[in-house]
């Protein structure tokens, strides 16, 4: 039994939780990995359990980034190390961002530095669908060891990027109207894989050959993972939600640069956005309008927002900075919080496990010096799955048994 | 025009910072500044409350790219590197500052108000840089120049080999050929200058003008430095190599490696343009990249700047950069002095900009609550007494 004690612990729960959002002079207490009950100074501790001081300290979730390249896009590597954009095809649904995370990119440990101990890792934006996004845990040397779930959506990009990349070789698409062709096109075709493939329960014989392709598209239009668009400007956006009214599918609109210009129809619809990365420059024409203020006017407008990186365009570790920029513009203290764990969790399907700290959910948990947002705070002790990962002293300190250590 | 800044936490850095402090500014300068029970007020200044917020000297970045590169401008503005030659000393940043671009917005909205805008390092000797003001609107370039040039630029490492050596298949091909390049380009200058006395005697003798090579004699005479870009360590030595060698004022730009010989140039007390930071590390001569670098290179004796490299990170994030050098343990007066007065005496403006002292230039910001506070925002910006931002 390991117990966090004394802190003032931001829980991140929904109202109706059993456990309240802020909890001063909280105690916490991890057993298995998970958290097994959480409350005020009154909360007994077992006798004979590990006991980590958060005195003065604010306790958090785990941050969650729900739009991150680490681990495909590696560090300190150039060329060698860029495996994000698999740009042979406008269409690559069949490639899994899975493939492509080396956990020894040193990112890694550096988000974990700055809180940040859960991302959605997905493919880059040069192909209009890019394939499988999952959700990964920021600790292992195993891939599949740290997976928290697979297929958490399926990546797909308008605007400038796909119409550069294909339309510089002459080849489709090289227009904006180019890309929601290519997108509409594959959706109408995994619809009609989607077809063969109920027919042939009936009659085995009319069963279509393997197409991973289509069939990844088909979890889409099951509505078993959204697709997740990348679009920055207005029209972008406003393309993304056209075509997913037209399959009846779930999207998220990733990035969102322009929302703040379309806030009624977002919010109207549901439509949840992660949005930046917006401690960043214009960098090109479709980022011209970048502000941080964008995640503060859909917050107050009803939509679901995360704050999110795109690693490396922001290193993973500032995913705390990006919440208080949007702070400065207009984001609630609430709200940052919430666009860097709950919704995070939420809008990425792994809310389950992980984005509060509530009793059975894994013990994923930051312990800060300070205000999370604030430049000069930093991280003292991180913990994912129970297991102290990361402490002020720059390495993991605890034994086994849970003594020794600076924690 | 008399204006009075009353009531904040005034930081002139080049002193200690000063509560309940009152700013006069007269003419677009300083004129004065004190607590305010000491320093009347004259009845007929402009008189602007402040209580409760802190006033800087306006922000001065080192090294970034305002006004020339293309961002959201595509091709169009594309003006940062004449990658036509890569020895280029002949072209002026002067000539491709583009007013209109909306890095000088929001350069403004971040609190700077100086800055040296740079040609990019495609090239062994990129061209002149020169250090101006952001105060763009209705202007033209020279109305805003602090300096020209404030110096040369020169790049080794990655990024020159691979734009030549990689795509073009010509020389510089490896690091041994851009330091030939470089080194050669100065023994061809020394040659014009003996020429250009032997003509000064026998007119008949009079040399050919070349731009480039009399360019090279201003860097050779010390009128300005060589800013050489270098990241790695190696290639960090090799600028001091080359710069010490032909006896020449010099700048290491990015430094990203510099802790790995911070002795060597703390020994020198080399002047450092250190960043971008707040970014990831796209290449290999990055690798070293961190915001403790800072602190490390200060406590070696050399004089750091903070920089943001614009746009590789936003002008408006340079305060972010100081305060994250701070969280990494470079101590709040020397972080804050990264990013004004130690710029300022970089480019060789400290006599008009850097610190908030009588005489100088009345550059200034009043920012909400103190600069390293993330949710502080530079309220109202000043540039020589006059308004040239006001946040929303």
């Amino acid at each position: 039994m390991l117990v966090i004690r004394g802190g003032r612990i931001l829980t991140a729960a929904a109202p109706g939780s059993d456990v309240p959002d802020v909890i001063d002079g909280g105690v916490l207490l991890v057993e298995g990995g998970k958290i097994v009950a959480v409350g005020g100074p009154e909360l007994p501790v077992p006798d004979g359990a590990d006991i980590i001081d958060a005195s003065g300290c604010v306790v958090t979730p785990g941050f969650i980034d729900a739009h991150s390249h680490i681990g495909i896009y590696e560090d300190g590597l150039g060329w060698e190390g860029t495996d994000a954009n698999e740009c042979t095809d406008p269409n690559t649904a069949e490639a899994r961002a899975l493939d492509g995370i080396n956990p020894a990119d040193t990112a890694f440990a550096e988000a974990l530095e700055g809180g940040v101990t859960t991302v959605q890792v997905g493919p880059g934006s040069g192909n209009v669908i890019g394939g499988e996004m999952l959700a990964i845990k920021c600790v292992g040397t195993i891939a599949d060891e740290m997976v928290l779930r697979h297929a958490t959506g399926l990546k797909a990009a308008l605007g400038e990027n796909p119409k550069r990349v294909y339309g510089s070789q002459n080849k489709s698409p090289a227009t904006r109207m180019g890309n929601a062709a290519v997108l509409r096109s594959a959706l109408a075709k995994a619809r009609d894989y989607r077809r063969k493939m109920e027919a042939a329960a009936e009659s085995p014989d009319k069963q279509p050959d393997r197409d991973l392709r289509q069939e990844m598209i088909v979890k889409v239009l099951r509505r078993e993972m959204p697709l997740r668009v990348h679009a920055h400007r207005a029209d972008d956006i406003l393309t993304a939600i056209r075509i997913a009214e037209e399959f009846e599918i779930d999207i998220s609109i990733e990035h969102c640069t322009e929302g703040h210009k379309v806030v009624e129809t977002l919010a109207a619809k549901g439509i949840p956005c992660a949005i930046g990365p917006s401690v960043y420059g214009r960098s090109k024409q479709e980022t011209r309008d970048r502000g941080a203020h964008t995640a503060g006017v859909l917050a107050k407008a009803g939509v679901k927002v995360a704050l999110i990186c795109d690693h490396p365009i922001i290193p993973q570790q500032w995913l705390r900075i990006a919440g208080g920029v949007a702070i400065r513009e207009g984001l609630s203290d609430e709200d940052a919080l919430l666009a860097c764990t709950r919704n995070a969790a939420e809008m990425t399907g792994i809310l389950d496990r992980v984005g509060t700290l509530e009793p059975g959910k894994d013990a994923d948990l930051v312990i800060w010096d300070g205000d999370p947002f604030e430049y000069l705070s930093k991280t003292r002790c991180v913990l994912v799955n129970g297991t102290v990962v990361r402490c002020l002293c720059g390495t993991p300190c605890r034994s086994s048994s849970g003594q020794g250590g600076c924690c | 025009m008399l204006l009075a800044i009353k009531g904040a936490t005034i930081m002139p850095v080049s002193s200690n910072p000063v509560a309940e402090a009152t700013l006069l500014v007269e003419n677009g300068k300083v004129k004065a500044l004190g607590p305010s029970s000491k320093l009347a007020v004259p009845a007929e200044a402009t008189v602007i409350d402040a209580t409760g917020k802190y006033v800087l000297p306006g922000l001065v970045d080192a090294h970034a790219h305002v006004g020339l590169w293309s961002e959201h401008y595509g091709q169009a503005n594309a003006d940062g590197n004449e990658g036509s030659n890569p020895l280029t000393p002949e072209v002026r940043a002067l000539d491709a500052v583009w007013l209109e671009h909306s890095s000088f917005a929001d350069a403004r909205a971040g609190g700077v108000t100086t800055l040296q805008t740079t040609p990019g390092s495609g090239n062994a000797i990129g061209g002149e840089m020169l250090v101006i003001k952001t105060d763009t609107v209705g202007k033209m370039v020279e109305d805003i120049v602090l300096r020209t040039p404030s110096g040369m630029k020169a790049a080794l490492g990655e990024n020159v080999k691979r734009y030549y050596g990689q795509s073009l298949k010509k020389a510089p091909m490896t690091r041994m050929g851009t330091a030939a390049l470089i080194r050669q380009a100065f023994y061809k200058a020394l040659d014009y200058q003996r020429k250009l006395e032997i003509g000064q005697a026998d007119p008949a003798k009079q040399p050919d003008t070349d731009l480039g090579l009399i360019e090279l004699l201003r860097v050779l005479r010390r009128e300005m430095p060589l800013r050489i870009h270098a990241h790695r360590a190696d290639d960090i030595v090799t600028a001091v190599r080359l710069a010490e060698e032909f006896d020449i004022d010099y700048s290491i730009e990015h430094c990203t490696d510099g802790v790995a010989v911070a002795d060597f140039l703390g020994s020198r007390g080399a002047r450092v343009n250190l960043g971008p930071t707040f970014g990831h590390r796209s290449k290999i001569e990055t690798r070293a990249l961190h915001f403790r670098n800072a602190a490390l290179l200060a406590e070696a004796g050399c004089k750091v700047s903070i920089i943001t490299d614009h746009p590789f990170v936003s002008i408006d994030y340079l305060i972010l950069c100081a305060a994250l050098s701070c969280a990494e343990g470079m101590p709040e007066d020397q972080a804050l002095r990264a990013i004004t007065l130690t710029p300022a005496e970089t480019c060789g403006v400290a006599d008009r900009v850097g610190s908030l002292d009588p005489g100088k230039d009345a550059d200034f910001v009043i920012w909400s609550a103190h600069p390293f506070k993330i949710r502080s925002r530079p309220e109202q910006v000043f540039i020589e007494g006059r308004l040239v931002h006001k946040a929303e």
